[in-house]
Order: C-alpha cells, then structure tokens, then sequence
C-alpha cells in the first residue's frame, strides 16, 4: 500500500468505518489528483442505448455513420470490458438497454485512453460521446471520442456469468439485483404499467381517485391482526389498516377443496353471510350474500359485493364480530395465564371496538352500490410469471441479519 | 333548522337505545348454532325477520300512536326532537321489513346522471313536458316542499347537480291514498330512485315528473338544513367554485368544522363545493403522474415499514411486526429507496404516496400526509427547478386557466392575495441574501463555533427565538424564515443551502459549504425540496456522523445513518437530480384551503371526549397560518 493510499485507509479508519475496497477508493483518490471528478454533477445525452439500437437498426456490419447527426452522447454503467494495446470495447447499460463503447487510442483526446486503462472499471457509470459504427462482428457500437467517469464504483458488481443467485441477497439488496439481472427491472415496469392501466379504465368510467387515512383510531375489522403504534402529541394507540378480505377466507371451509382447482379466471359467487359481514344479503338466496372472489391460477384476486347499506343488518353483524373476536381474546388471556409461549398469544390481544362511526354515515343514507378490491401484487405476480411476491415487492420485508 | 349539537347528541342517545334492542333479539330469538355455511335456510331469515317484529313490538304495540312519520307533513318534523325523528324513521323502516318489504333494493338502472340530465334538457322551454320520453334518475333528495297532499316537489341532488322532482298523484302509478301515503313517509336525505318523464315547470324549473318513484335507501337522520329567507336567492346564483377561486367557507349550509371533519359524508352532501376540493386534489395528483409518466419517470412502490427512518429528519411512528418479532419505523420519506433503485439503474423513478410524522397535529401538520418524490439520473439541481417551473405552472394554467390564484393568506375577514405562477420563478441565494436582508457577515466556515456564536447573537439582535438546542443549523433555519421566507409570496426557490442543514445533498461545486440545493416557497411555505444528490459514499457517512453530532447536542430532528443506503451509494449512484413536493400543501393553495384538513377527506382529528378539545381545536383553527407552525417538515 503506498502512502497515499495508506492516507485515504486512514481517514475512514478515523470515522470508524471501513466497508470498501482501499483499491477503489485509491482510484477515486488518483482520479482526484488527476484533476478529474469521481463524482460529476450532471451529464446530457442525446440518446439511449435502446434509442441508437433503433435508429441504426440497418447499419450494416463495419459500416459508420458519421455525419454531424451521428454524433451521439449517452450514459450508464460498465458491465463488460476488454482492453488490448490500443484498443478497448466496453459494454454500457443504460435503463433502455445496452450498447458497446469502441475505445481506439487515436480517436480519444489526449490522455484518455490512458486514463480509460487504468481507471475505468466495470461496475463505473460513465458517459460518452462519439460517432456510430458497427463492428465487422455486427455491434453496435458508439466510436467514442471523450468520455467522463460519472460516478465511480467502489465496489465489484457480481459476476456476469452467474449472476446474483443469493435468493436473499437479491431482495436485501435490489440495486445488485437489478444490476445483475436486468430483467428484474421488467417486473417493476410491468407492475406501473398494470397500476396506470387500472387507473386508467376507472378513471375513464368516472372513478375519482381518493386517499383515506392509514393510521385509525380504531381496529377496522376482527378478522386480522393490525399493526399497533403510538401518537405522541395524541397520546392514543393507533392501528394501521387492514384489508379485509384476504383474512376472511381462511374462515371458509369449502374454498379449501375448490380454490385450488380454479385455474382459468372464475368468479365463485354467493358467499354466505357469516363469512361475508359487509355484504348485502341476496336478494333471492336466503342465507347467501351477493359476493364474488376472482380466483386465478388457484388464488385468490379480487372480492366483490353489492355492498350492505342497512344500518341495522350492520349493526347486528359487527357486533357478532366483535363478540367472536373478544371471545378468541379471552380464550388466549387465560391460555396465556397458562402457557409462557407470550408471542403466539399476544396475536389477538388487541382491542376491536364496533366501528360508529361509519354505522352513523349509513344511518345517513348509502345508495345502492357495489364495491371490489383487487390484490395487486398477486396480479402483478400473475402476469409477470413471478412464484413469490418478494419478487413483485422492489424492497419486501425481511428478517433482520444476524 | 335543528343545530348539529342536537344531531349529535341524538347519534348518542341512539346507540344506548339501538344496542339493546338487537342484545335484546338475540335472546329472544337465538339463532342456530353450529350450522355450516350452507346450512343456512329460510328459516333463518324468518327468524330475522322475527326479530325485526321485536322493534315492531316495541314500538307499534306499546300502545303509542303509529309512526308520525306516516302522518306528518315535511313541515311537522321541522320541530322534531332529532332523537324523536330517529325513532321514528327506525319504526318506519321496521314496519317496511315485517310487511315483507325490503326497505334498501339491491339495484337501481339510472338511465342517465343527474349533470347528464341537466345537459340533455335545460334547453327545454317552460311549460314543457315531454310526457313520451322516460328517464331513470337516481340521488339524494334535498328539499321537500308540499303544495297539497297531491303534489310535492322535492330537490334531486347528485354528481354535483340538481333538479326538481315535481311528483303530481294524477301522474303517479299509485292511487290517491297510496300516493299522499307514500310521499309523506319520504324524507329529507333519502335516496332514491325515480323513473318519468323531462320537463319544465311553469316557472321555468328544469324537472323530472315521476311515475315511478322508489326509496333506494333512508336517511335516519334529520339532515342540517339552509336557512329559507332572503338569503337563499343569492345563495343560488352563486357562480360553482373552480381552482384558483377564493372560497367562502361562511357560506356553507353546514359550517360547524368538527362536524365537517368527522363526519365528512355530511360536509359532501351538503355543501356542493366541498366535492369540488376533492377533484382538484385528484386532478392535481393526476397532473404530476402523467407530467412525469410523459418523461419517462417510472412510477414504483416503496416500503412503507423500514427498521431505519431514514431519508429526512422527523421523530417517526414505532410498531411492531409479530411474526418476525421486529421493531419497524412507519416511513417518514421514500427519498433513500428510490435512490437505490437509481443505482440499480431504474434512471428516472418516483413514488406518490403517505409519509408519516409523529408530530403535533395543527393547520399545517396531519401525522400522515402525501408526497411526491422524483428522481432523475444524470440531472442536477438547475435541471429540477426548470422542471418545477414547468410542472407548477403547467398545472396551475390547466386547473385555472391562467398562471394567477386567488388565495386568503390572511384569513377569511381580509380580501385574498393573488399569487402569480408564471415561470421564471424568482430565485434567491440563501446566505448571500441572508447577509444582505439582515446586513448581517456570517463566518465562512459555517460548522464553526464562532458561526455558532455569531447567528446566536444574530437571532438575539433581531429578537427572532429560537428555543433550544441552538445548533448552528436551528439558528440559520429561524433567520432564513424571518428575513427570506416572509418574503416569498409568489413562487420563488431559496438555492445553495449549507453542507450542515442538508445531508443528502451534494456540496456546491463552486460555494464551499454550501451545497446545490433548493427550497420552493410559495405564500411564505415550503412546497418543494430539492437537490443534487450527494453520490459519495465517504462524504455521505461523513454528513452522518455529522448529524450524529447534533442528535447527541440533543437535535432529535438529525438524521440517523443507514448502513444499507451507504452500501448502495458504494456500487455508485450516477449523477442524479432529486425532488419532493408536499401535495397536500399544493392542493391547499390552489383550493383556497388555510387548514390542511380541508383537503384531507378524513383527517386526523384528536379524541372528543376530552372536554378541552373542541375549544382547543377551535383556536387552533380561526387562527391564520402562523410562523411558528410552518417549519420543521423538510419534505424530502
């Protein structure tokens, strides 16, 4: 380690962390003294990579363009390089794709082909500008007449071959999952596209979107357990929402022998009112609700009802949840007197109280209406072939590391 | 007109007496129990119905006279005890179920909406009645007036529109006695169903004359009414509010706040411009996600339980995940996620959605509110202010027509300033200006002591307080807010910010200490928060451990590192604009809101049990905005 080095490892020793590569933040500090910004403000590109594929789509092979117009500047990370004497190929991804850098000494101001050898490396974001050309290999490739490091890495990607297969390293860490696999980034632009194209379809149908609060002063339903926190200025206990009907089927015996033969999309209808306490009774089945749930591929994706708007049918069936719910309660209070196992029993130990509030708004008068909730993660699942909603979730919730 | 203090009280007095009858019912009639699902059966519903004979019981058999409902005019219930009223509509309803009637049908078919009905036929000329023609309307009755028992007019309200039902028993299916019967059980706020033809009275007002006319749905409630008298004309022509108007919230039918809050379904039905505010707020959400979606932003989701609340500075709320046994932080910014999907190579993101701030509750502050966070790969901070400019005022000239807005900074009682929109917006350089406004000299090394000293000795001079720990970053925020913000009326961004007041953004390349950053104020509040980000890993824990130094002074506002966001920035984030705006603040100035509750649909609001509330709540509202509430949220 020469001095300088040894200089940088010592301001972080100093600071109390030590978490990157000395090498790399050797390169940031020769970078430094070569008057260069390892961290440059901002870059403009004319194009992206996916642009450029587009456009010289029949460029032929060892074939150039040139002319003022093909003179292009793009940006994005290094995910391959190869350097020989006076010649260097580079791979740049951007978020549209990818694109070869063709690096010959003589094209290059002074200087920077040097620089390109023994500071670039894979893992850099850099930009680029110069002219297009398709190798006799057929790659499209940006002829690169200056280039600046944008940001530099400080740490090596995975490796390109195998890629990120850590199962837990992908969702601790997206950016290197994504970073490996740009497919993964696919799923989060299908998962938008799906969200604005339901937005789309009820905003055109006259919905107005709205946001009603996350945190309520009040359990909203006896079928779930809510996460519970606090309000300082308040001083009062707060609940965070639920979704309701996810929790509800698992009251439901016969889904059990039905949900998982349903393949095609099925809508399986009528439930009946024990397990349904916000829908509206059929209006020809006694004992049923107008309810449906959507299963596909054997799960469940959305529940619906025309929804109950008699203040008084509520009443009764809200209150029948809270007396199931408190006695589940005080059956676990006395299994706790008894038995130590506290995080089992502490499970239904909240408090669900009998919602007024919105009895009161139904004793004003709510028209007919019908109402459906759709598990977007389980439809993003769906379409984007995705076995586990971790994979459909950009950060999902994990156990801490030990 | 009954006072909504009596509404209220009758709700409570109602469930003393609603919770026994049904206790009462499930005694006398139990239920089957142990039954599967599907072993549901008629009798059942018999035994439901059977317990509805109760309230029948109850009431019709104790010997008190039938329902006065069925009796009384519209104009007999104005008296009414609201607890009475109640009662009433309660027997009346029973007496629906036990006849075998289902007081609540599961459908209605409107042919048309109520705003599409007043397009179709406004043009008709009075007196006529295009008696072949049917259509099918459905919505809320609003007035109910009698000019005999065989003809009642009442007001449909619905989609923001309304129209007369004139019901003439000649026109009616039902027969004379059925008629005046029927309508007389109709009240003000029920909903209802109505098939007959268009027309115009003699007076020229646009109506429906029904055949058909069903209750789809009652309200048990007596409904706050607008005061009849001379008054009520000029009501009428009042022109509809639209974005960028002045409001008037002292002519509202329903002005009680508490009720308007609480009981915000109420504060909808009755005063037509409140639905108004809600489809502003709707449009303006609307307009930021497709300015961004047309720029290629990608829209994506993130965390909103962390282990860390990291991304801004603010105490957070605490729960608990069961199954994993883990403390989580409810997010109190999306700022560091969406960072590292940058780094991940998703160039432009952004998330609109809830943070959440353990925070005292007042006009400016609800404990979750919405945001809008950008991020932007290879921009930087001048690049972001011109996207600002042009999504704020690309937004206000869709909304209003035009670049200005009419706004009450200054209460109710004084006439709105206008606040003009039109870009370029003002920009102004923090410490230079702060020098120049204060004539003030600040120390260049600002996280010196003597910096320290000297602003301490600063806010002393102006008398600007600033109650402790008096953190160099604390002292320069008061002064910024006494001598510039008080200055910003129209939109203008306070740039440059120093390294100490902001974390994540990255050092200026030209100012030392300073960093490429900037605030969006408009009306004196901060809009939009915005940088450069900072992109050094070391530099970046360096700014931690910085804040740790003021956490420790006992600034628990400083920001707390995260281990995880300093490990992506290592794989290198590229140069990246980034940009938060609070889209409740934004849809408060363009709905002429001076309380954030206004444009929440149910905003948080404190216990009312406790006696000292309301009064509490009361103060804090016919206050305007006040310096002192307006700080201490960095948006991003």
């Amino acid at each position: 380690m020469n001095d300088e080095n040894k200089e940088f490892a010592e301001i972080f020793d100093n600071g109390g962390f030590i978490t990157v590569g000395a090498f790399s933040l050797y390169k940031v500090q020769e970078l430094r003294s070569n008057g260069l910004d390892p961290y440059a403000y901002k870059w403009d590109r004319t194009h992206t990579a996916n642009q450029l594929q587009e456009i010289y789509r029949n460029l032929g092979n060892g074939e150039e363009s040139n002319s003022e117009s093909d003179y292009v500047s793009i940006a994005g990370r290094i995910v391959a390089r190869r350097a020989f004497g006076k010649l260097a190929f580079m791979t740049l991804r951007d978020d549209s794709g990818t694109i070869q850098l063709y690096c010959e000494k003589e094209r290059l101001l002074s200087g920077q082909f040097e620089q390109l050898k023994t500071l670039v490396d894979i893992g850099d974001i850099l930009g680029a500008r110069g002219s297009i050309k398709r190798t006799e290999k057929g790659e499209l490739s940006v002829c690169v007449n200056s280039f600046s490091i944008l940001t530099k890495s400080l740490l090596p990607l995975p490796d390109k071959y195998h890629g990120l297969t850590d199962i837990d390293k992908r969702y601790r860490q997206r950016y290197v999952d994504m970073i490996a696999n740009p497919e993964v980034a696919d799923i989060f632009r299908k998962r938008a596209k799906i969200i604005s194209e339901i937005r789309k379809t009820v905003e055109s149908a006259g919905f107005v979107e709205v946001e009603t609060p996350v945190l309520q002063g009040a359990a909203g339903g006896a079928e779930a357990r809510p996460f519970i926190t606090y309000h300082n200025s308040l001083g009062q206990d707060l609940y965070l929402r639920i979704a309701t009907e996810l929790h509800l089927k698992r009251m439901l015996v016969f889904e059990i022998v039905v949900e998982p033969k349903l393949m095609q999309p099925t809508f399986v209808l009528d439930y009946p009112i024990e397990i349904s306490p916000l829908a509206k009774p059929h209006r020809r089945h006694a004992g049923l609700t107008e309810r449906f749930e959507l299963f596909i591929c054997g799960r469940e994706m959305a529940n619906a009802f025309s929804e109950l708007t008699d203040p008084l049918d509520q009443r009764e069936r809200l209150e029948e949840q809270v007396k199931q719910h408190n006695k589940k309660k005080a059956a676990v209070v006395s299994e706790m007197s008894r038995a130590e196992d506290e995080n089992e029993s502490a499970d239904d130990s909240y408090n669900v109280t009998l919602d007024e509030d919105f009895l009161t708004a139904l004793e004003y008068g709510m028209p007919p209406a019908s109402g459906m909730g759709l598990g977007i993660d389980r439809l993003v699942m769906l379409l984007t072939n995705s076995a586990s909603i971790r994979d459909v979730i950009a950060f999902p919730v994990l156990k801490t590391l030990q | 007109m009954p006072s909504l203090d009596k509404i209220k009280r009758g709700c409570k007095t109602r469930q003393t007496f609603q919770e026994s009858p049904t206790e009462f019912c499930n005694k006398r009639e139990p239920k089957p129990n142990g039954h599967g699902p599907y072993e549901v059966n008629q009798r059942e519903v018999q035994n439901k119905k059977g317990s509805l004979s109760y309230y029948y019981n109850k009431f019709f058999a104790s010997g008190r006279s039938r329902p006065q409902a069925q009796k009384s005019s519209a104009a007999e219930d104005e008296g009414m005890d609201p607890t009475q009223y109640y009662e009433n509509r309660l027997k009346a309803l029973a007496a629906q179920k036990v006849a075998g009637n289902n007081p609540y049908p599961h459908k209605f078919a409107a042919s048309l909406t109520i705003p599409d009905y007043v397009k179709k036929y406004e043009s008709l000329n009075s007196g006529d009645h295009l008696e072949d023609v049917e259509e099918r309307l459905a919505g809320r009755l609003m007035n109910k007036r009698s000019s005999s028992a065989k003809l009642f007019f009442y007001d449909l309200h619905g989609g923001g529109a309304k129209v007369q039902v004139m019901t003439d028993a000649r026109k009616s299916n039902l027969d004379e006695e059925e008629f005046t019967k029927f309508h007389s059980s109709v009240k003000r706020g029920d909903i209802v169903g109505i098939i007959g033809f268009p027309g115009k009275s003699k007076r020229g007002e646009l109506s429906i004359f029904p055949k058909t006319f069903i209750v789809l749905s009652h309200c048990l409630h007596m409904m706050p009414r607008q005061k009849i008298g001379p008054g009520s004309d000029s009501a009428k022509k009042t022109d509809v509010w639209v974005p960028g108007d002045g409001r008037n919230l002292e002519a509202y039918i329903l002005k009680d706040q508490e009720t308007r809050y609480r009981q915000r379904y109420l504060d909808l039905m009755l005063n037509m411009e409140v639905r108004e505010i809600f489809k502003t707020r709707a449009k303006i959400i609307s307009y930021i996600r497709s300015f961004l979606d047309q720029r290629d932003f990608l829209e994506v989701e993130t965390p909103m339980m962390n282990m860390i609340a990291g991304g801004a500075a603010a105490r957070p709320f605490v729960t608990h995940h069961n199954d994993l046994n883990m403390k989580l932080f409810m997010r109190i910014a999306p700022e560091l996620y969406l960072k590292e999907l940058v780094v991940g190579g998703l160039e432009r993101v952004y998330e609109i959605g809830k943070q959440f701030r353990n925070e005292g509750i007042d006009l400016t502050h609800n404990p979750e509110f919405t945001t809008c966070e950008f991020y932007m790969a290879f921009a930087d901070y001048n690049d972001v202010m011109e996207l600002t400019e042009e999504m704020l005022s690309g937004m206000v000239k869709e909304l209003t027509g035009g670049y200005k807005i009419k706004y009450h900074a200054n209460g109710s009682d004084s006439d709105p300033i206008e606040i003009d929109f039109t870009p370029p917006f003002r920009r102004i350089d923090m410490i230079e200006e702060l020098e120049k406004m204060a004539n003030i000299s600040i120390p260049k090394d600002l996280s010196s002591e003597e910096t320290n000293k000297y602003l301490a000795a600063a806010c002393v001079k102006f008398d600007i307080k600033c109650p402790p720990p008096q953190t160099t970053t604390r002292l320069l925020d008061k002064l910024v807010g006494h001598f510039l913000e008080e200055t910003c009326i129209n939109p203008t961004f306070i740039i440059n910010h120093p390294e100490i007041m902001s974390p994540l953004a990255k050092w200026h390349r030209s100012k030392p200490g300073l960093t490429e950053r900037f605030e969006l104020f408009i009306n004196k509040h901060e809009l939009c928060n915005a940088y450069t980000e900072l992109n050094d890993p070391v530099v970046q824990r360096q700014r931690f451990a910085d804040q740790l130094k003021d956490r420790q002074s006992g600034d628990d506002e400083a920001m707390a590192l995260d281990e995880t966001f300093c490990t992506a920035l290592e794989y290198g984030l590229p140069p990246t604009g980034g940009w938060g705006l609070g889209i409740d603040r934004l849809a408060m100035l363009l709905t002429d809101s001076q309380n954030i509750k206004e444009v929440l649909l149910f905003p948080a609001m404190k216990p009312q049990d406790e006696p000292s509330t309301k009064d509490s709540n009361k103060k804090t509202q016919d206050e305007p905005p006040s310096e002192e509430l307006k700080k201490n949220v960095t948006l991003s």
